[in-house]
């Protein structure tokens, strides 16, 4: 995933790189205002709005990243009863609802986005046009709708098998099952493949 | 007709295995476009407000310090004093586990995050010891669930956001509780040890006590910063959280130096204390600026972070859920009918544990408190129950639902850990659920166990 090519490592880490700093910065943040209330007896006014647009960024920035790693939980008891082949139909099924929910946020975002930059209005605290700090959602939303979409076609080429966290083990574990029963069945002794 | 759609639509997604998230905010979304006249435009401003609620801003803060205290080796020596206190009891490697997932749930706000750290250390511990993969695994699996009743707990964060109760009470509220559960469960051990006639441990002499004590100090300490200064009025509990990651990040790189560029270079425990001390701020001071982009670093950073979005996610969903409902006016109308069905409290209760057992088994916790919790909340205060005590029966309802399939967090990773398969697991935790059980019984009818302690440091409450 996301480490084949070249460019696939570079998304990967800049994707990385981005959550993590947007991380640290808020954790920062709050805890220098603690520090600056305490030693320094001052405090910034837009520390607050400064964290909370930081932690929205992150969220809206990572849930594609979220998609892309298998990060999200879901419920799969239900699929498993079925063959592969139903299986990976289920799973584009689960692809198409997630392509339509962040079509109609992303649309949704868009829409509020642009009534904002109407407005021209600033930020509370911050010196910033309000419009910039909330593009996070159409561009957190368009992400997510290009990883469902590019699951999709994972799905479709056998790449990816679904989209919930431990998809890929539970496979393995299946497979890892499946191998044990067939030696058992031919009567073969050799180790099971991990 | 709306809500009817409303949950069908939330089902039969959940069903095909769409991510919770996006069947909570789907079926949200579907059922505004068809049967209200909000905008999208409200939508998305609704799903923004989420990250810009105060009091939610401390979920980050908590799973950054549980991870940066994970990898860090605070919690392998959270284990080492644990089992010099207990260890040498009948069962006593299981207890000691037990009794430091209670020390990391005390320093850590989540539960998965407490199976990991102490069950990925003790289990194979355990099994070396002569105990049985699925006692070890089955032991873990509760006991990591203590994560969210000993304060801090990110559950409780969430509750107390859904419902605008204080997190610091709750926090408070959560900790007789937690110490009867984790006795509880030390008590089952005990019983099943003899039975099973598992080998002892020799007992620890007081100097291992003494020094494992002074080598997990650094670690236990967080308790004091976190609680401590929720209510010694020195930070709101977000601002306690992000110090104590703050904390737990120096901890981990400059004080155990188990990741970081100071890595594997302790002191010589020869020299003189004030020397050592000297010596280790002075490296800790030069070392800083790498240590806050060394690769280790930014590890914890990523996978708290990635954890923290699959959360938030999940909760910015559920809020919108959560505002369909309201809209709907459905918790008024539930309110209406228990009120004149003449339920008892008692009645309520049981049906209020029924119903979050079952949501249990397919939601993810956040996700119930904030869909469940506006709808409770309004009926149970005017039952006369107290907010917090609700708070704490729901959350042991969580944790309940935390080790049952199909959806069980803490199964998922207990299954990680161990690579034995979901199904395992869940037979392993089977009969330490039994416990959680007759617990969340007694948490339901004795209230004073969550009452007392906050009513206490705080004064009754006003309502």
């Amino acid at each position: 995933m996301g480490g084949g090519s070249r460019l696939g490592r570079f998304v990967n880490a800049i994707e990385e790189g981005v959550i993590a700093f947007l991380f640290a910065a808020m954790t920062l943040v709050t805890f220098s205002q603690v520090v600056a209330r305490y030693v320094f007896n001052s405090g910034a006014v837009w520390a607050v709005e400064l964290t909370t647009n930081l932690f929205a960024w992150m969220v809206l920035f990572g849930i594609s990243y979220g998609v892309k790693v298998n990060a999200h939980l879901g419920v799969d008891a239900f699929v498993r009863l079925f063959d592969s082949r139903k299986q990976r139909i289920f799973a584009l099924v689960a692809v198409a609802a997630g392509l339509v929910y962040a079509g109609i946020l992303f649309a949704g975002s868009w829409e509020y986005v642009s009534k904002l930059y109407k407005i021209g209005i600033e930020a509370e605290d911050l010196k910033i046009p309000r419009w910039i700090l909330k593009m996070a959602l159409p561009i957190g939303l368009g992400l997510l709708f290009f990883r469902f979409a590019q699951a999709g076609w994972m799905i479709v080429t056998g790449r990816k098998t679904g989209l919930l966290i431990g998809d890929e083990a539970q496979d393995a574990i299946r497979q890892h099952l499946k191998n044990m029963k067939d030696e058992s069945e031919s009567g073969g002794t050799g180790a099971p493949p991990r | 007709m709306t809500i009817a759609f409303l949950f069908i639509a939330l089902f039969s997604l959940l069903l095909i295995g769409v991510p919770i998230a996006v069947s909570l905010g789907l079926s949200s979304v579907l059922t505004i476009m068809f049967f209200s006249h909000d905008s999208l435009a409200s939508i998305a401003l609704k799903f923004f407000e989420t990250m810009e609620h105060y009091t939610l801003l401390a979920i980050p803060f908590f799973i950054l310090s549980s991870a940066f205290l994970s990898t860090g080796g605070v919690a392998r020596r959270l284990i080492r004093f644990a089992t010099a206190l207990v260890g040498h009891m009948h069962g006593g490697l299981a207890m000691s586990s037990v009794l430091a997932c209670m020390f990391f749930a005390a320093v850590s706000g989540s539960s998965p995050a407490t199976v990991v750290a102490i069950g990925s250390i003790v289990i194979a511990g355990m099994v070396k010891a002569g105990y049985s993969k699925e006692f070890a695994a089955g032991v873990i699996c509760n006991s990591g669930t203590l994560g969210i009743l000993i304060p801090p707990s990110i559950v409780m964060v969430v509750y107390a956001a859904a419902t605008d109760t204080s997190v610091g009470r709750l926090f408070m509220a959560g900790v007789i509780p937690g110490l009867i559960a984790g006795l509880m469960l030390m008590i089952g051990i005990y019983i099943a040890a003899r039975y099973l006639k598992i080998a002892r441990l020799p007992r620890a002499p007081f100097s291992e006590i003494w020094a494992s004590f002074r080598d997990a100090i650094w670690g236990l300490l967080l308790i004091v910063v976190i609680m401590g200064g929720i209510y010694g009025g020195i930070f709101t509990p977000t601002e306690a959280a992000a110090v104590a990651a703050v904390y737990a990040f120096l901890v981990a790189l400059f004080v155990y130096r188990d990741m970081g560029p100071l890595k594997n270079r302790t002191a010589d425990p020869d020299a003189p204390f004030i020397g050592r001390f000297a010596k280790g701020c002075i490296e800790s001071v030069l070392y800083l600026p790498v240590g806050m982009v060394h690769e280790d670093t930014r590890k914890v950073l990523l996978e708290a972070g990635k954890m923290t979005i699959m959360l938030l996610f999940i909760i910015g969903n559920a809020m919108l859920f959560a505002h369909v409902l309201t809209t709907e006016r459905i918790p008024h109308a539930i309110t209406e009918t228990i009120i004149s069905a003449g339920f008892e409290p008692w009645m309520f209760l049981i049906i209020v544990n029924i119903i979050l057992l079952i949501a249990g088994n397919f939601m993810e916790p956040s996700a119930i408190l904030l869909i469940m919790a506006p709808i409770l909340f309004p009926i149970a205060v005017k039952l006369g129950i107290d907010p917090i005590h609700l708070g704490i029966i729901m959350v042991v309802n969580m944790e309940i639902g935390l080790i049952t399939p199909p959806v069980g967090l803490n199964l998922f990773v207990t299954s990680g850990i161990t690579g034995m398969s979901i199904l395992q697991v869940v037979r392993a935790a089977f009969p330490w659920l039994m416990i959680l059980l007759v617990f969340l019984v007694l948490v339901t009818y004795v209230p004073i166990l969550s009452t007392f302690l906050p009513d206490l440091v705080f004064g009754k409450a006003i309502s």
